[in-house]
């Protein structure tokens, strides 16, 4: 990737959490970047484009995370430990929100690429709960799933309103309930 | 609606996500314009987390705000998700979630007892006697308030003894999680009861609703005598065939 298209794409994506995705001009990205609408223009085509790239790229920097934080545990570890991980990355100085619950909120229109992709993204976390679960031997995993994600997405709701509001370790010691509640004993 | 569809302040959070699922399966009610209802119009928010945060407070939570807010933002992301996809179960779920969350803010015994060492409850439980007293002299014509009365003071004084008698136990959310677990592994297995007849009459329709139910209770009172039912039932998970070739 060229160094001019990532520090549009960083610039975008600082822009879009602390300000909003709406209420981002094209012309303050292009200012807060150091560049111009054209060169914009050349690497996104359109400021959709652009958030669309944003998504992707925070959705995916934040599952590799996840990932790397969970590689050597065990099945049950993971799914025990998970939201131990999201509370820290939640509640590190550089969180800013997570991208597909903030676009999701912005963009309700179904017609919307934006809203179709923040529910795809939204779809797949609960995929990967989902499949932590199964290998946890969780007889419902697909239902524990929806209610962890139901969870974690009023957490990080709560926590963009309000930096610091501690939702999130409610929202583990409830999880933690509904994990020892579905579990096989 | 949700002031009347429950006793307890749990009980009353925890039916939002039972009048949305009634309100989203009505078949009168346009999805589409649920949405735009759901995702447009704010008025009723405030409203509703200022209820909800009422409700909180009245169970003991550690923090009711975030409490209502957590909650709001849950039972608004399960109804739409309830609307894409009505027979996802959202709101089920969403529940489910919500009450584990309502247990991670209010240790048993925390609220118990901070709900019988405030002056407050004290405060109310005598308003409420003096006012059902000057009702059954005024109109001693009205029979019914006086049924009431006695009533209440039957029922309220065992039950508040029961509380502080089982949380003094130590009633935590781990057995909330404990009892739920308990009621999926009793699924697998034959089961035998205690009769019902030796039950206490004051915990019958705890015993009968939440334990031979499965139902989990929302009332942390109910939960410890649940729990203390739920050790005296016994379980064989034998499997069938392994149990008929003895």
């Amino acid at each position: 990737m060229s160094p001019l298209r990532e520090k549009i794409l960083s610039t975008a994506s600082h822009l879009f959490q602390t300000q909003g995705i709406n209420s981002t001009g094209v012309d303050t990205i292009v200012a807060a970047a150091g560049t111009t609408k054209m060169t914009l223009y050349k690497y996104f085509r359109s400021k959709e484009n652009l958030i669309l790239e944003v998504l992707e790229q925070g959705h995916q920097d934040f599952q590799t995370w996840l990932s790397d934080k969970l590689i050597s545990k065990h099945p049950s570890e993971k799914l025990q430990q998970l939201f131990d991980f999201i509370e820290e990355w939640v509640t590190s100085p550089n969180f800013q929100g997570m991208g597909f619950i903030k676009a999701s909120a912005e963009f309700p229109s179904e017609t919307s690429a934006v809203h179709q992709l923040s529910s795809e993204q939204s779809r797949q976390f609960k995929q990967y709960i989902s499949s932590l679960a199964s290998k946890a031997d969780i007889e419902d995993a697909d239902g524990l799933a929806l209610q962890l994600s139901l969870l974690f997405e009023g957490a990080v709701q709560a926590e963009q309103m309000i930096r610091g509001s501690g939702a999130m370790t409610y929202a583990k010691k409830a999880a933690k309930i509904l994990i020892n509640g579905a579990s096989r004993h | 609606m949700l002031i009347k569809a429950s006793s307890t302040p749990q009980g009353r959070m925890l039916s939002l996500f039972d009048i949305l699922d009634d309100w989203l399966n009505a078949p009168q009610i346009n999805a589409k314009i649920a949405q735009q209802d759901l995702l447009t119009k704010t008025e009723g928010g405030p409203l509703l987390v200022a209820y909800l945060t009422e409700q909180g407070r009245a169970c003991g939570a550690s923090h009711p705000i975030m409490l209502a807010e957590h909650l709001v933002l849950i039972a608004r992301s399960a109804a739409q998700q309830t609307i894409n996809q009505p027979n996802s179960g959202s709101l089920g779920h969403a529940k489910k979630a919500a009450h584990a969350l309502i247990l991670a803010q209010t240790p048993a015994t925390k609220s118990i007892v901070n709900m019988l060492n405030t002056p407050k409850v004290y405060g109310i439980a005598a308003s409420l006697a003096i006012v059902i007293s000057v009702v059954s002299i005024v109109l001693p014509a009205m029979h019914h308030s006086q049924t009431t009365h006695i009533n209440i003071v039957q029922i309220s004084p065992p039950r508040l003894t029961t509380n502080i008698l089982r949380s003094s136990t130590g009633i935590t959310s781990d057995d909330a999680a404990k009892i739920y677990a308990k009621y999926e592994q009793m699924r697998n297995g034959t089961c035998q009861f205690p009769e019902a007849l030796q039950i206490p009459e004051k915990d019958k329709a705890i015993y009968l609703e939440d334990v031979v139910g499965g139902k989990l209770p929302s009332d942390v009172g109910d939960l410890a005598i649940a729990k203390f039912y739920l050790e005296k039932v016994h379980c064989n998970y034998t499997p069938m065939l392994m149990d008929h070739s003895k």
